[in-house]
């Protein structure tokens, strides 16, 4: 077993800053949990990963974000050994992902995956739990997913969204140290949303390392320590969602023109994109005190307003021009 | 792995569809053909016996063969799937599929053998009942590998209609419904070297109180390599993108 600090043992200063806030457990030393490197995969002659390098410490959240048909399956399905890379290794805990396997570090909840009719709830997940050699009591597995009303009913007559509540117990009820989720709340209502998330970070903060992906921003943004945005097949960003919107130009500033001239808005500090709608100025930049203070000075402060620039908007900035390197 | 065959074995016998068409249909067949159309006397015992042979027959062969239906189903699912990123390793997945096999065939057997005793009044003794079921049992084997083979290599639904097709082609055929004596000489020829046929024959050499000859034996055992080596093919493949 891992032991868990509470403390950053290395990573970027983004990284570290994202640390504060959602307080994980990290384990000290030891291997990776998850590391790609120069990872491609390539379907006939259709490349969907282009030399993926990714390394996971045991013990963060991380999200993997991304459009669909950026490669996020592609990636999990690599990293829990289903798919072979076509080149470029994948390592899990130190190990080929088969052994992590085998050795029942990993508990998945796959996209596609149904659960098997005329079972029961408490029947299937006291089933996959035994195959682990260290499982969760099946019960708390069904407490955490949500599930306590629901043991006794067969999975063929539960809802949509307590069947996928049945696949997060699933990947659960082993216990693993490396849990994985691709698009876990896809046919969730935000009622069974919350509750799933409340659930994840429960086990997340037990010192386990959490991957999970999504195309909900603002999930990525409320759930991991980390976000990993990749496009086409590249990790196009990595950092914290902080981190990751003032990489896509942090602020957008607003103010009226009252007939001012706009030649020189592109030039001021910080400003990396400039739009006129009718009378009003929005510029978007990488650092708002500097673009005010400039505005200030030619006494463009009409009706002035500083905004965050959303993570829809640094995400769309990001993956638009996905073949500049940000990260 | 006795985890998984149990949740297997579980499931099959849930399945309304296997209650009614896999041990329901041999059972109600059997009682039909050796009831109706048989004249004011009724079946004579020969038939009897050798009706029940074939029907329990039919009803292992369905279910052995069906065991691959659910595997294709599971396939479907993403359940294969899931349960490779499990600590239970591919190969006693497959295993244990095929053992749950050798225990679904058992309700169909039994039912038949009783309802043989109980209705029709066959009489044998102890050791030919248990040597029949034995052999039944035994023999549903290459039946199990075929299903498998299917369901691995074919998607949910042809699987369905491919193993109810290879149930009636090799229960008709080999002669489980109605006597292959009654076929004309080609066909009959041709039943000889069929699974089906040499199958019942391990169980009507019993109830003639003699050992399976070895035609039979090595007939069933050609067959057993045959769609053994295709289950394996079928899982290799499948393998690679379940």
């Amino acid at each position: 077993m891992s032991i868990t600090t509470g403390i950053a043992t290395g990573g970027t200063p983004d990284r570290a800053e994202a640390m504060g806030a959602v307080t994980p457990a990290r384990a000290a030393g030891g291997a990776a949990a998850v590391g790609f490197s120069g990872v491609t995969r390539s379907y006939g002659a259709v490349r969907v990963v282009h030399g993926l390098d990714l390394e996971i410490a045991a013990g963060e959240t991380v999200a993997l974000l991304g459009r669909n048909g950026a490669g996020k399956s592609t990636t999990i399905n690599m990293l829990l050994g289903l798919l072979p890379p076509s080149s470029g290794t994948v390592r899990l805990f130190g190990g080929e992902p088969e052994a992590a396997v085998r050795a029942g570090k990993v508990g998945a909840m796959l996209q596609d995956g149904q659960p098997i009719p005329r079972v029961t709830v408490r029947e299937l997940i006291t089933f996959v739990a035994a195959t682990y050699p260290r499982p969760m009591d099946a019960d708390e597995a069904l407490e955490l997913a949500g599930l306590g009303e629901f043991a006794g009913r067969r999975v063929d007559r539960l809802s949509g969204g307590q069947a996928q509540r049945v696949r997060f117990a699933v990947a659960l009820a082993g216990n693993p140290e490396l849990l994985v989720l691709d698009e876990p709340t896809a046919a969730l209502d935000v009622e069974a949303r919350r509750a799933f998330w409340r659930s994840m970070r429960a086990y997340a903060r037990r010192g386990n390392t959490i991957l999970f992906s999504t195309h909900y921003l603002e999930e990525a943004d409320d759930h991991a320590d980390r976000i990993v945005v990749i496009d086409g097949g590249r990790v196009v960003a990595d950092g914290s969602g902080e981190a990751i919107k003032r990489r896509a130009g942090g602020s957008l500033v607003s103010f009226d023109l009252a007939g001012a001239p706009t030649e020189p808005l592109p030039g001021l500090p910080g400003v990396s994109s400039v739009e006129i709608r009718g009378d009003r100025a929005l510029l978007r930049t990488a650092d708002s005190d500097a673009t005010v203070l400039a505005l200030a000075g030619l006494g463009l402060v009409r009706r002035l307003e500083v905004a965050p620039a959303g993570l829809e908007d640094a995400f769309l900035a990001l993956t638009a021009s996905s073949t500049k390197e940000i990260a | 792995m006795l985890d998984y065959i149990r949740l297997e074995v579980r499931r099959t016998l849930r399945d309304k569809g296997f209650v009614i068409f896999g041990i329901g249909m041999p059972v109600l067949m059997y009682v039909l053909m050796t009831n109706i159309g048989t004249g004011a006397g009724g079946a004579g015992m020969e038939w009897k016996i050798a009706s029940m042979v074939g029907m329990a027959a039919y009803g292992a062969l369905g279910a052995a063969i069906g065991t691959g239906t659910g595997v294709a189903e599971d396939k479907q699912l993403g359940w294969l799937r899931q349960l490779r990123i499990t600590p239970l390793s591919p190969i006693r997945v497959v295993v244990a599929r095929g053992l749950t096999g050798t225990v679904t065939v058992l309700p169909a057997i039994a039912s038949v053998l009783l309802v043989g005793a109980l209705v029709n009044g066959v009489r044998m003794p102890g050791w030919q009942w248990a040597a029949l079921a034995v052999l039944l049992w035994v023999g549903t084997a290459p039946f199990t590998l075929l299903g498998l083979g299917n369901g691995y290599r074919l998607s949910s639904q042809s699987t369905g209609v491919v193993n109810t097709g290879c149930m009636l082609l090799i229960s008709i055929i080999g002669g489980l419904w109605f006597p292959a004596e009654l076929f004309p000489g080609w066909l009959r020829s041709l039943s000889a070297w069929t699974p089906g046929n040499r199958f019942a024959e391990l169980g009507q050499s019993v109830t003639q109180g003699g050992a399976p000859g070895l035609g039979a034996v090595a007939v069933l055992a050609a067959w057993l390599a045959l769609f053994g080596g295709y289950a394996v093919y079928a899982y290799r493949r499948a393998a690679r993108t379940v």
